[in-house]
């Protein structure tokens, strides 16, 4: 079988190719799905924003150009749409709640203790502002490093490791639990 | 805090697999969107099409710029040779801009082969294009290709709606065991990870098989002055040579079989005034339009047709399952071919609808009068199968859509096509058949047709047909389709003659030689035609079946044939009298339905018959050998002579008509791009 890159696939997909295009979607569609779930931690929401994410990467996929790489591209679709949902929902919801997605909510003494900490983690992200929270989702839950980070962003490496260094300190003052996590 | 402690710790959330039913979702959302768009672009076509600006021609016809024209050979091995054309820089007139000089390939169809190809060679192809894909992704630079416009003629939308090319294409020209040239094309076979549906594409790639058709030879009169056939009303070729024009290249000349286009047209014959005799032929003789020392004999015979006051109004919903499992080919793209002919064989009154279920559900289509065929088919074309089955609410959809458009005295029917999935949004197969009957007795009939093999479901099918008062069937081929689409599903067709076979007794002395134009794979022996036993084609209702020979009066000086040296035209036993006027004497033997005896019609043909120029000839004989002359031409048959597309063209807008489908005036497009891809020396 043959591996197409994802430019290819652009291309083929620009010129017509459905195929190409249903690809290129089925192969990035857990990635971005993922980062969705990291953002808000509410399964049905993250489903759609991913889906919201690829009704808008169909839009502009014409005018995506190789200047960038497509992941880059598709991740910062991916945070801007989660930013938007975010903000339109921020009434109806808060994330917060988050747990409610868990089944074993009822029962945290079931949690294993690192996704405890974990969901404190996020939770107090999301009391970042969205650019900080961006920042830190890239780097540090998606384990990209500060140049890519920043050309998914739109910023420099500076800002972003400035950024990065706020989020880092305000995440300190509010999670008790995480340093608490972290002294054990 | 360390960095490595914060990503562990953001790397431990467990992460709830998304739901499959939103993943299809996403993905149905996403592909509808992209045919959104690939529409907008489609709309926003201006200027010159594809192929024009390949052939630097804007739509007056001249020249945009000279550009170099390169031809690299890729490869030759064992009379096999590769090439890739590149055309560079291509000149866009769209929106006034220049395009950066890109690479163009002129082969560049992702078309998947519609015949089961060998593991290894799959293997071979799929190498060889992961290669070419490579080389031209180095050639792109960053560019990307423009999308491939076709003319907006409605038309085009009917066979050539997005294919789309994955550069990775090569085309090959064959040399076969005769040293012609054949073409084929290799197929890129989509990328595909484990799991992933392989594409279904419809168009010709040149890998199909055509036995090779040797077109009929000129007979001498007094040495064989018996011709006997038997009709054909396929019209396969037509559609195949409609294919391969609109996808810029030449058919293989095997794949012409001159009949089938001739009969791919409706002509307006004249019906028998007595109904106990199912059709009439009509003969007209006129000078041969490539010839002027020949004349056409043209036979045109036209079934009895019901007529419209019996033929009720059909109001059809199809319901068609495109979800992944409908992929392979004796599925999806043989549903569409089966439709296709549904539709063809419906009236201009009538109203088609289609929904689909799968990931992308709902209506693909809404009601739509037959008159408006090419939107119909433009959108069977579109499908494609793809996503799991979402379920959604497919049938409910097409039963209102049935409903809304309700013809109490005319068929309603869904007609519901699938592979054995029956998620069409009720899943209880109790719920389903009571459903079913309910709707039934509102007047809206269900036919179940099953495809393919492996998941179909043939106890519910027939159960669901038997309440919705309809039937199954199993769709295995395109015969079958016919058979049960065209000819008794719909109703309005059926057969009214069966074994319809032709005889032609020409007289030695009105007529020298003759040749029979096409049918060369329906010639039967003379002794077949009285032969009860041997079978032939049959005539369904409203059907027509034209055959045109091409004479050579004996007072022509251009016979094709010497006489014999030592031949004694003296013992040739003398014509009677009474019937030296005649040029030939038609049989036509046919079965009614049911019986197995065969009848026959007779009528001499003589000067009675007669027009002394083409321009007086009928409309339909002339555009039938309008046809003719094209089939030749693109079979490369000798015997057209120096007539060429433009003088087809000429004649066949002559003798359009009222053209009430557009297929006449969709023939005249054929004609050009036939010439286009003559002119680019693709064959």
């Amino acid at each position: 079988m043959i591996d197409y890159t994802d430019m290819e696939l652009v291309d083929m997909s620009n010129s017509g190719n459905e195929h190409a295009f249903e690809n290129l979607v089925e192969r990035h569609y857990l990635t971005v799905y993922s980062l969705s779930y990291k953002w808000c931690r509410i399964r049905e929401d993250a489903e759609e924003i991913t889906q919201e994410v690829f009704i808008k990467l169909t839009r502009k996929l014409n005018s995506f150009t190789s200047k960038s790489s497509f992941r880059t591209w598709l991740y910062r679709i991916t945070i801007n749409t989660a930013k938007d949902y975010h903000r339109k929902n921020a009434t109806r919801r808060t994330y917060e709640s988050a747990f409610a997605d868990d089944q074993s909510h009822n029962n945290p003494g079931n949690l294993p203790l690192d996704s405890i900490a974990a969901r404190q983690v996020y939770a107090a992200m999301d009391k970042l502002p969205d650019k900080q929270k961006a920042a830190l989702m890239l780097v540090a839950a998606e384990g990209m490093n500060h140049r890519e980070a920043a050309d998914v962003l739109g910023c420099s490496e500076t800002t972003i490791s400035w950024r990065i260094h706020q989020a880092r300190k305000k995440i300190k003052k509010t999670c008790n639990g995480w340093q608490d996590y972290e002294k054990r | 805090m360390k960095n490595d402690d914060l990503k562990k710790i953001l790397n431990s959330l467990p992460i709830p697999e998304p739901a499959k039913e939103a993943k299809d979702k996403a993905i149905g959302a996403a592909l509808a969107e992209f045919h959104r768009q690939s529409e907008k672009k489609k709309k926003n076509v201006k200027g010159s099409s594809w192929m024009e600006r390949l052939m630097g021609k804007n739509r007056k016809g001249g020249p945009i710029m000279t550009r170099p024209i390169a031809i690299a050979t890729a490869g030759i091995a064992a009379g096999c040779i590769a090439l890739a054309i590149t055309l560079s820089p291509v000149f866009v007139s769209e929106k006034s801009r220049f395009v950066k000089p890109r690479a163009v390939q002129v082969a560049d169809r992702p078309e998947l082969d519609e015949t089961p190809r060998s593991p290894s060679a799959v293997g071979n192809i799929e190498s060889e294009l992961k290669d070419s894909a490579k080389e031209i992704k180095k050639e792109k630079v960053g560019s990307r290709p423009a999308p491939l416009l076709h003319p907006n003629d409605e038309f085009i939308l009917e066979e050539a709606v997005v294919h789309t090319p994955p550069p990775a294409m090569r085309r090959e020209v064959k040399v076969n065991g005769r040293g012609m040239p054949t073409m084929a094309l290799s197929a890129a076979k989509f990328p595909m990870e484990p799991g992933v549906r392989p594409p279904v594409d419809q168009t010709y790639v040149g890998r199909d098989k055509f036995d090779t058709v040797n077109a009929n030879t000129v007979k001498l009169v007094s040495e064989a002055p018996v011709s006997t056939f038997s009709i054909d009303v396929d019209t396969a070729s037509y559609a195949f040579v409609r294919r391969s024009l609109n996808n810029g290249h030449l058919p293989p000349k095997n794949a012409v079989r001159v009949e089938e286009l001739i009969n791919y047209f409706d002509y307006d014959y004249p019906l028998p005034e007595d109904r106990s005799v199912p059709f009439k032929p009509t003969v007209t003789v006129f000078p041969t339009p490539w010839n002027p020392d020949t004349k056409l004999l043209h036979i045109g015979i036209k079934g009895f047709d019901i007529t419209p006051a019996q033929k009720p109004k059909s109001n059809l919903v199809f319901l068609i399952d495109v979800s992944g499992s409908m992929q392979s080919q004796d599925k999806l793209p043989l549903l569409k071919n089966s439709f296709r002919m549904l539709v063809n064989s419906l009236e201009a009154d009538d109203t088609v609808a289609i929904v689909v279920y799968a990931g992308a559900a709902g209506t693909v289509l809404e009601p739509t009068k037959v008159s408006e065929k090419g939107k119909i088919l433009a959108a069977l074309d579109r499908l494609r199968a793809g996503g799991s089955t979402a379920g959604g609410e497919g049938i409910n959809m097409a039963y209102s859509l049935a409903e809304s458009g309700m013809d109490p005295d005319g068929i309603n029917r869904v007609i519901l096509a699938t592979d054995g999935d029956f998620n069409v949004g009720i899943h209880d197969p109790e719920v389903l058949e009571d459903f079913v009957s309910r709707k039934r007795k509102s007047g809206v009939y269900l036919s179940v047709l099953g495809f393919g093999q492996g998941n179909y479901n043939d106890a519910l099918m027939q159960k669901l047909a038997q309440n919705g008062n309809g039937n199954a069937a199993y769709i295995d081929s395109l015969n079958e389709a016919r058979k049960v689409l065209v000819d008794e599903a719909s109703g309005t067709m059926f057969n009214i003659a069966n074994d319809v076979k032709i005889q032609i007794e020409f007289n030695p002395a009105m007529v020298a030689e003759y040749r029979l134009i096409g049918y060369e794979t329906r010639m039967l022996n003379r002794e077949d035609f009285k032969n009860d036993a041997v079978d032939a084609g049959d005539i369904g209702s409203g059907h027509t079946v034209t055959a045109i020979y091409e004479i050579t009066p004996t007072s022509s000086n251009a016979k094709l044939i010497d006489d014999l040296r030592y031949g004694d035209r003296e013992k040739a036993t003398p014509v009677k009298r009474s019937k030296t006027a005649e040029y030939a004497y038609l049989k036509v033997r046919y079965k009614l339905p049911g019986e197995s005896s065969s009848r026959e019609i007779e009528t001499p043909i003589d000067k009675r018959n007669e027009y002394a120029k083409i321009s007086a000839a009928p409309a339909e004989s002339r555009f039938a050998s309008a046809v003719a002359a094209f089939g030749q031409i693109l079979r490369g048959d000798s015997y057209v002579r120096e007539f060429d597309y433009d003088d087809v063209v000429g004649l066949a807008r002559g003798a359009k008509g009222d053209d009430p489908f557009g297929y006449r005036g969709e023939f005249i497009n054929l004609i050009r791009l036939a010439e286009t891809s003559a002119a680019m020396g693709d064959r």
